[in-house]
């Protein structure tokens, strides 16, 4: 029979008196820790140095991307991507965002991390726009319109970092919903929550909000920073969206990452429309004119609008006069890699590098460093599935989220290009 | 899936099963194998309905020779409709694979109030009325009457279903109450008394537990059922406190001042008897001389309540003959309610034996003890001689006689108890005259020794020994079964100290200690910044949530609570607690988040689910021990020390723990589900009282959640509503198979699923 449990239990000692116990299991809350030994898996290298052991997680969390991409190249190769995202960031500044479970507390690193996201952002989705939303004292507030300049929605959040009140879900919601209806069908209407209280203080029957929002074909993506609830469970299942729960800082930033490269496409978008773009020119270096976007008058480095040769001061953006949009060639260029992904790389077995067939390559094809490990052990190393150049896992890691391109297969198009 | 246990072929509707359901069918085929009884102890939300439905559905048809007949006995009408909603599915299964031999008639078997399909009978309000709504339509001389007068109204589902006779039999198939009211209506047959003549023929019926247990419906309701049945007993934690309240009576101020307008409406009704027609009386007088205290077979219709004490106590003889003529029975029953008034004005509590209780009866009051013995059947030939339809009100008198009967009927086992006042409120006089019965083996002993087999079952039954003990009977198979889990999803925890380290309990020299009932507020208002969605608190008792309440009120510890969690109350109400409790569930289901306040041993402890986001933290303050002072609890550990040698600490352990576990265990509903529990009480750390939580709970106390503070387990908390946040696999992965195939069952013997639960 099970009582395993039981017999557990009778090791622990009988507590017959009904003080004596309490010094006596004080450490069993710490045997949890002291069961972890986390210690022991820190390692001295010859110098008797402590070597950072943050290896292994860098590791998994690239093998996780890996993975990821892996699934969506698998299930479609050619899904259609929204590339042009409308994207509100609702950042809730309630009471209990100022808790400390995350260190200092959760608003500062939830400010850290939304900083590196919107860079991240930006420079996976070019033609896409931004805004920012709060909710403090049960009120939604717009932080910043719908743009395309990182630097001033970041600059906009870290000036408003109190946290107070209540939290409601219904307000941002509502907001929202009221902004993002405005925009062209074209666009992809996304909110992503970042929702650290346990609770909602809303005005009336959120439920009709959460299907408004599905009616405006909104997709609404939660990322929790202490537990489950239903109701944003709810409203992402309704619309579409995901939900997550961050356990600590790093998972935090992983989650947040993830809503990054542009979703697949909502099926009733999916048809294919024009859409009428401006690529300016950038204004010659040392003229003066009087900006649009911020009305006052800067000398040189800035685009004018080929419509109604109006000057910003940033791409990509929307004509303030004629609501044209205008991006650079660049930015379009860029968003081709959600479509054309580099297929991921294959993991090489360490044993077969003692074959004789591949001792020409020592070295990493995108870096040239060797890729044995100190001591003529093989490290870990991948291999291009089209090129079967090696490469080193820090080169797998900039070529896969950086350069979206395999310098490998690149140089042997080129040099094929050349030969004919 | 299909698969074989032993020479069984078991059909089970889903592609799935659980380990512990196979196991559970393992051991429950033994027992039926052995014709014995067993007890299963398994939590909720492993799927133990279906396990047990499809075994014993399986094993009645892999042995057609000798067809088994399951009596599955549920406490509440909605887990009877689910339990059919059930055995429907796996029905269709088995004829899907079996074909039309499959075929079986199963119906669930309820009150005329929950059957009834007559517009007008069924407007009354509770159960009595309705019950005598339809005897005044269907009695067997209204009817007569009816035959001769057309103005006299009847109903005509009766008569339908009268005149329909022999033919009114239902098709095989599975009936939930609202299949026969369905088909009742569509054919204009009476459902209830359909129901109640094909419960002979069904090879499953599912109704509640009065109906076996309560000697005066089951004398009725279950006399005819065959040996060979397996009767089961579903959430059976409490069938103890069944089986003693069926042969409990209690008196009071008003019961005698009902039975006293009840006497003299029934001489009234003698009075114009006599002068229209004296014939009736005397030939009722005649049949009792002969020794019929009954009319032989009455028409199914005229069958009221039966004698309350249990079939094999009731003497087979002639009434005696001082209560043979009306008059004369209608003094001594005067006598009887005369003498009780009597008794209950007393300024102190009293504490007898049914032999004195008797013998002062009878010097007083001039009864014997026979005489006593037979007011039930006497009271019953009257009312029926007097043609009496309107049953309800004449409720109080038979309570009176009731309770003569069983003091004449028992002399052990019982004890008579009268307190002037209700202990906690000693100025408000309330005079009760008590007959508690103390041996839950009384009951529930026909039942064993009538049917083959017995299984009881539920999600607590720890300590398993103890049942066998308290019931008075050997089990064939007891078993405790885990819970398969493919993530730790139940996180039991015992707080011992709140952040100030000062211990917390509910022990009576502690509980008003201003300390304790501030670390138990900072313990929840804790617990409500880190808890998403529905948190339920239980308390010991009402007096004691009033009063922690309070306190929390005064000190403004509710007010912090309530700007996380909307507060709800449950109240001894059952309107005021039905609305609290929908009021609790929309604000879990909109976000803004609740908190109930609910009493061990409450409605809401017993019946009412809170899994998913409904209760995602329990927090029990304190160990809900039953009011020790109480003088029938008293006199029953007294009862049970003498006669099975129990022990009262452990008795009262038992059952406090019990209660405990079973409010606990409300959050979890399924495997996908989790959810956090709290034991906040210094006495949950003692060896003593933990290991008699059900193993499925200890198996997931962890030693480092035993001893905690408030801030320890906040800490925990936060850790695993994170981690139960994360997206898992449902089907557990390789190494920790939770759900079985067919292929896997065939694979394996029964050997590796016994390696993998034990």
């Amino acid at each position: 029979m099970n009582n395993g449990g039981a017999r557990r239990m009778n090791g622990g000692g009988e507590e017959d008196d009904d003080e004596d116990y309490v010094n006596g299991d004080l450490d069993a809350w710490e045997r949890t820790y002291t069961d972890e030994r986390s210690w022991e898996s820190l390692q001295e290298d010859e110098s008797g140095l402590l070597r950072p052991i943050d290896n292994k997680a860098l590791y998994h969390s690239q093998y996780r991307r890996r993975l990821r991409s892996l699934s969506s190249t698998a299930t479609a190769a050619r899904i259609q991507k929204g590339l042009i995202r409308y994207l509100y960031l609702v950042i809730d500044l309630s009471r209990a965002a100022s808790e400390t479970d995350f260190r200092p507390s959760r608003i500062v690193v939830i400010a850290k991390h939304v900083e590196a996201f919107i860079r991240e952002f930006f420079d996976q989705n070019p033609l896409s726009q931004v805004g920012l939303l709060t909710i403090k004292d049960g009120v939604a507030q717009c932080l910043t319109d719908l743009g395309g300049s990182p630097e001033s929605h970041i600059k906009a959040l870290m000036n408003k970092l109190e946290c107070s009140g209540d939290s409601s879900l219904q307000n941002a919601l509502d907001l929202v919903d009221g902004y993002l209806n405005q925009i062209p069908s074209y666009g992809h209407r996304e909110v992503l929550i970042l929702y650290s209280a346990l609770s909602t203080c809303d005005p009336g029957d959120i439920m009709e909000t959460i299907q408004k929002c599905k009616k405006s074909k909104i997709r609404c993506s939660v990322i929790g920073l202490a537990a489950e609830m239903f109701i944003c469970k709810h409203l992402c299942q309704e619309t579409g969206g995901t939900y997550s729960v961050a356990l600590d800082e790093s998972h935090f930033k992983e989650l947040i990452l993830e809503h990054a490269p542009p979703p697949p496409a909502i099926a009733e978008f999916a048809t294919a429309n024009l859409i009428k773009m401006g690529f300016p020119q950038r204004a010659a270096e040392g003229s003066i004119s009087i900006c649009s976007c911020h009305k006052e008058a800067k000398v040189g480095a800035g685009y004018t609008c080929p419509r109604c040769k109006a000057r910003v001061c940033e791409l990509p953006t929307e004509c303030c006069i004629c609501g044209l949009t205008l991006v650079s060639s660049p930015h379009l260029a860029r968003s081709y890699h959600h479509l054309f992904p580099i297929a991921p790389f294959d993991e090489v077995p360490p044993f077969s590098l003692n074959d004789p067939n591949h001792k020409l390559q020592r070295n990493c094809f995108g870096c040239q460093q060797s890729l044995l490990n100190p001591g003529n052990k093989p490290g870990l190393l991948v291999v291009c599935p089209k090129c079967k150049g090696y490469f080193c896992l820090d080169c797998d890691i900039y070529i896969h989220e950086s350069l979206h391109n395999c310098p490998g297969c690149d140089s042997f198009r080129h040099s094929k290009a050349d030969k004919e | 899936m299909k698969f074989q246990i032993e020479d069984v072929t078991v059909y089970f509707p889903y592609d799935h099963i659980y380990p512990e359901q196979y196991s559970y069918m393992i051991e429950l085929k033994r027992a039926l194998d052995a014709k014995g009884h067993c007890l299963l102890e398994m939590p909720t939300g492993t799927g133990k309905t279906i396990a047990l439905l499809s075994l014993i559905t399986s094993y009645s048809l892999s042995k057609p020779q000798s067809p088994i007949k399951l009596i599955y006995c549920t406490r509440t009408v909605h887990e009877m409709e689910k339990t059919l909603a059930e055995l429907k599915l796996l029905h269709n299964y088995q004829i899907k694979h079996l074909g039309p031999q499959a075929r079986i008639l199963a119906i669930g078997l309820s009150s005329r109030k929950n059957l009834c399909v007559n517009p007008t009978v069924l407007a009354a309000e509770n159960r009595d009325s309705v019950d005598a709504g339809c005897r005044k339509l269907t009695a067997s001389w209204v009817r007569a009457m009816a035959a001769e007068n057309p103005n006299v109204p009847t109903c005509q589902f009766f008569e339908n279903y009268e005149k329909a006779a022999s033919a009114a039999v239902l098709p095989p198939g599975v009936y939930t109450l609202q299949d026969l009211r369905a088909f009742g209506k569509e054919k204009g047959w009476c459902p209830y008394f359909l129901a109640r003549h094909m419960v002979q023929f069904a090879n499953v019926v599912v109704y509640s537990y009065q109906y076996l247990l309560d000697p005066k419906v089951a004398g009725i309701i279950s006399k005819e059922m065959q040996k060979e049945s397996v009767v089961v007993f579903d959430e059976a934690h409490n069938i103890d406190n069944v089986c003693i309240e069926a042969l409990s009576v209690s008196v009071r101020r008003q019961t005698l001042e009902g039975a006293t307008r009840n006497l003299n409406r029934i001489s009234q009704e003698i009075d114009r008897f006599k002068a229209t027609d004296a014939s009736r009386l005397r030939s009722e007088y005649n049949r009792l001389v002969e020794g019929l205290a009954l009319r032989g077979n009455l028409p199914i219709t005229d069958t009221w309540l039966s004698n309350p004490a249990l079939p094999d106590d009731i003497l087979k003889e002639a009434v005696p003959g001082n209560i043979r003529r009306a008059e004369h029975f209608l003094h001594v029953l005067r006598r009887l309610v005369q003498y009780l008034r009597g008794r209950l004005e007393t300024d102190n509590v009293e504490k007898e034996s049914p032999v004195g209780f008797v013998a002062s009866i009878s010097s007083h009051a001039g009864i014997d003890q026979k005489t006593l013995k037979f007011c039930y059947d006497r009271l019953h030939s009257l009312m029926l001689t007097l043609e009496i339809t309107d049953t309800d009100e004449f409720l109080h008198i038979q309570t009176i006689c009731d309770f003569a009967t069983l003091i004449g009927t028992y002399a052990r086992g019982f004890s008579i108890i009268i307190e002037p006042f209700d202990e906690r409120m000693p100025h408000i006089p309330d005079p009760v005259l008590q007959l508690s019965c103390h041996d839950a083996s009384l009951a529930i002993k026909p039942v064993f020794d009538r049917f083959q087999s017995v299984v009881i079952t539920s999600g607590t039954l720890s300590p398993i020994d103890l049942y066998p003990r308290l019931l008075n009977f050997h089990p064939v198979v007891s078993h405790s079964f885990t819970m398969s889990l493919t993530r730790d999803c139940i996180c039991p925890m015992v707080l011992t100290r709140g952040s100030d380290q000062l211990p917390v309990s509910t022990k009576f020299d502690m509980r008003s200690d201003p300390g304790v009932v501030r670390n138990y507020g900072k313990l929840l208002l804790e617990m409500v910044s880190v808890v998403p969605d529905g948190i339920v608190c239980f308390f010991v008792s009402y007096s004691y949530m009033d009063g922690i309440i309070n306190t929390w009120n005064d000190s403004g510890i509710l007010k912090e609570i309530m700007q996380h969690k909307l507060v709800f109350i449950e109240t001894q109400d059952v309107v005021e607690t039905t609305l609290a409790l929908d009021n609790y569930r929309r604000a879990c289901d909109c976000g803004r988040g609740a908190v109930f306040f609910s009493v061990a041993r409450g409605k809401v402890a017993e019946g009412i689910d809170f899994d998913r986001h409904y209760g995602r933290l329990v927090i029990m303050f304190g160990v809900p021990f039953q009011y020790t002072l109480s003088k029938i609890l008293l006199a029953r550990l007294e009862y049970l020390r003498d006669t099975f040698q129990i022990k009262e600490g452990d008795f009262l352990t038992f059952d406090a723990l019990r209660q405990a576990a079973q409010c606990v265990g409300r959050v979890i509903r399924s495997k996908a589900d989790y959810g956090m529990m709290i034991f906040a009480d210094k006495r949950y750390s003692r060896h003593d009282k933990r290991s008699k939580l059900p193993s499925w709970i200890l198996s997931h106390l962890r030693d480092a959640n035993l001893n905690l503070s408030t801030d320890m387990a906040l800490h925990i908390a936060r850790e695993f509503l994170r981690k139960m946040a994360q997206p898992y696999d449902k089907t557990g992965g390789s190494d920790r198979k939770t759900l079985l195939s067919q292929e896997d069952l065939e694979k394996m013997g029964d050997g590796s699923v016994h390696e993998m639960l034990y």
